[in-house]
């Protein structure tokens, strides 16, 4: 469960991010669309505590930080860092590290699971996903689409509360896609909460359980992914569906 | 054709062209400390006075002292008149006037210095002896079996006696006069010993010119020309009489034999002090260099200043002139480094300027979403900065590191100037013994190449292994 309440951040004179609240579910799939330029990266970043921000706070489960808070190295903000995981747009897998070693880097080195532990848990999740034939390789000697699937494997083997994906469309592969959704379906399933940041509402559509939608810096609206796309209740939501589906 | 030209012109012109090394050569030839832009000494009078009798104008030529016989062969002057000694090693490559002065060694110690009253001493108490490099002490010293420093000057010898960095100094007594006799922390040890000569140094071409000098010489000696200058400069003896009487063989002759076994033994101790001096600079370089990468990418605004302050001027000065600082300077404050801790801690000091960029950029290079991946995945700053960005940031860095190390290991040759024994000092030393610049030079150089392209190949190695496993960095595309 995410709470966020009136959060803001502003650099220069620009606003990012003005007063966003919003309460989500465990076990649902969030998905953030919007124009580019409109601060969804941003708030996925605020959400990850990796970036201060200067009102509100941001609750995940029991942990919460003020925006205080947000902007210190105390030791909240590294509790709160680790409630949940994130996937960037361009991955930034770890290039020294196999595939392997990407996944199980932090389990073992900062959980102190046993090796042989995490190394059989990535394995059965590699296979899962069909590229278990990888796992000695390094990160350059794959794919776009496979290197997407170890970096989502990389923040879910830290069993985050929330998972956060920053257009995940920019590097899917379409033939093995449907792995990806069952994948980040099951983590939802089993009490996680999913948030992914896309521009791309065909992507989203019958996928996530939410959708919320982002104007210039603020959350126009949020509702079932069915009912905001049938009927969305603001000008500027019906307009960003009308050009999106015209594309 | 025109170098023909050119020494018809010195036979034919009055000109007594005369070469004389005046850095740190007082009371020889020096400059006035009363008037900087010209020269004194008892060698500048009697090179003047010699020149007047001969009819002709003496004309100074400042040249090197340790490569003076050199110089006089390429006709960079006609003679040498700079307290040069006869020598059995010098005699094959030229011809000596005869003298026109004797003159004796003396042993110098510290003042609270009891145990050293003689040269037999320090060879008993295995204690170094510190002299003037080419000379005919030198010679004594290394043919007596003694451990010896050599110095390009006589300031910087007994400079380093007074610190402790050597034990004895032997010099000509007129050196010995001017440099030390007065110094309140030094003493003579024991008695002057030695008769040694002063003469004219003559191309072997020029035996004509040789005459005409021994005559003028012989003129200057029965008008008093000599005597009046040299007790000017308070060096005249009775000594100098056994010249008139006994006729010119009355001195002793110092020579020096080269051995090739033991030169080559000699050149490889030499490599060795430079492969230990590269390597401890190196590590001072490389440890050093990590706190002022991260000063000054990552510290406060005073920090970052020092920091920046402290790479500039490590990079904008020469380190040949930071190693004489080090070396001389300190001690004024009163810290005293023996000149191999100078040359490793002088030369880390100023590679760490160079590796301290090399981090830096290597650091910049590794995109900030790293750091965001790690720090999502739970790593605290100083685990991140250990597992993910110093892996990265190593293998940006190596291939610059290398360059470094290599010209480090060449560096390492700046380190004559303080007197540390290693290769280039080698170099110097045995190329003046045996006059072989090109053939000791070649083995010199096969020395250098035998250290720095095995490690240029191990470095190559380890990058492409580095390389095979990962290019570095993925993708480094802006996000929003």
């Amino acid at each position: 469960m995410i709470t966020i309440s009136g959060i803001g951040k502003t650099v220069g004179a620009t606003p990012l991010l003005s007063n966003v609240s919003m309460e989500f579910p465990a076990g649902k799939i969030l998905g953030v669309i919007g124009p580019s330029g409109n601060g969804k990266t941003t708030l996925l970043l605020c959400i990850s505590g990796l970036l201060p921000f200067d009102r509100g706070s941001i609750t995940i489960g029991i942990t919460s930080i003020t925006a205080e808070e947000s902007s210190l190295r105390s030791e909240k903000i590294w509790q709160f860092r680790r409630q949940s995981g994130i996937v960037f747009q361009h991955l930034h897998l770890f290039p020294h590290l196999t595939v392997l070693e990407n996944i199980t880097e932090a389990p073992v080195h900062v959980s102190g699971k046993p090796k042989a532990v995490a190394e059989k848990e990535a394995l059965a999740l590699l296979e899962k996903l069909g590229i278990g034939q990888h796992r000695n390789k390094y990160p350059e000697e794959l794919s776009g689409g496979e290197q997407q699937r170890v970096a989502i494997l990389r923040a879910i083997a830290m069993n985050p509360e929330v998972l956060l994906l920053d257009e995940p469309t920019s590097a899917l592969d379409p033939i093995r896609s449907g792995d990806v959704r069952n994948l980040l379906q099951d983590f939802a399933a089993t009490g996680h909460t999913v948030v992914i940041v896309s521009h791309s509402v065909r992507f989203l559509r019958g996928f996530a359980d939410y959708l919320a939608f982002m104007g210039k810096s603020e959350l126009i609206e949020m509702n079932r992914t069915q009912q905001l796309l049938e009927n969305p209740q603001d000008e500027r939501t019906r307009e960003f569906l009308h050009h999106s589906e015209m594309n | 054709m025109l170098l023909a030209l050119q020494s018809l012109a010195a036979y034919g012109s009055p000109t007594l062209r005369w070469g004389a090394d005046p850095s740190g050569g007082a009371p020889y030839v020096y400059a006035d400390p009363a008037n900087p832009q010209t020269y004194t000494g008892f060698d500048y009078e009697f090179a003047e006075a010699l020149a007047r009798q001969m009819r002709m104008n003496a004309e100074f030529v400042p040249t090197d002292w340790e490569s003076i016989v050199a110089s006089l062969n390429r006709r960079e002057f006609d003679v040498i008149i700079n307290g040069f000694e006869p020598t059995e090693d010098r005699a094959r490559e030229m011809l000596f006037s005869k003298p026109y002065y004797l003159f004796r060694l003396q042993l110098t110690v510290r003042k609270d210095n009891n145990l050293i009253s003689s040269l037999q001493d320090c060879k008993t108490s295995g204690k170094s002896v510190g002299t003037l490099v080419n000379c005919a002490a030198s010679r004594l010293l290394e043919n007596g079996g003694y451990i010896v420093k050599g110095y390009q000057d006589p300031v910087g010898a007994y400079q380093d006696l007074e610190l402790g960095r050597v034990d004895a100094v032997l010099m000509d007594v007129a050196a010995e006069m001017f440099y030390a006799r007065r110094n309140p922390s030094l003493k003579p040890a024991g008695k002057p010993f030695h008769t040694g000569a002063y003469v004219v140094g003559i191309r072997k071409s020029d035996s004509l010119l040789a005459s005409r000098i021994n005559t003028a010489i012989d003129s200057l000696a029965d008008n008093g020309t000599t005597e009046r200058i040299f007790r000017k400069w308070q060096l005249w003896d009775d000594e100098q009489l056994k010249l008139r009487t006994k006729g010119a063989e009355t001195y002793d002759m110092t020579s020096r034999t080269f051995n090739w076994t033991e030169g080559l033994i000699k050149l490889l101790k030499a490599a060795a002090v430079t492969v230990f001096l590269a390597f401890g600079a190196m590590i001072i370089a490389v440890i050093l260099g990590i706190p002022l990468a991260l000063g000054q990418s990552k510290g406060g605004r005073i920090t970052r200043t020092l920091c920046t302050v402290y790479i500039e001027f490590f990079r904008g000065t020469p380190v040949l002139v930071q190693l004489l600082f080090l070396y001389f300077g300190l001690p004024v404050v009163g810290i005293t480094l023996p000149g191999w801790l100078t040359a490793i801690v002088g030369l880390g000091l100023n590679y760490a300027a160079y590796e301290s960029q090399v981090y830096r950029t290597a650091f910049q290079a590794v995109p900030e979403r790293q750091w965001q991946v790690a720090y999502s995945l739970g790593m605290r700053p100083f685990k991140a900065f250990r597992r993910i960005i110093f892996p990265q940031a190593f293998r940006i860095a190596l291939p610059p590191m290398t360059n470094d190390f290599v010209a480090l290991f060449k560096d390492t040759s700046t380190a004559f100037a303080i007197a540390v024994w290693e290769l280039a000092t080698a170099y110097r030393e045995l190329a003046n013994a045996t006059q072989s610049y090109l053939g000791i030079g070649l083995i010199v150089c096969l020395y250098y190449l035998a250290m720095s392209l095995p490690l240029a190949h191990y470095a190559h190695r380890l990058e492409r292994k580095l390389q095979r496993k990962s290019t570095g960095i993925l993708t480094s595309g802006t996000e929003q």
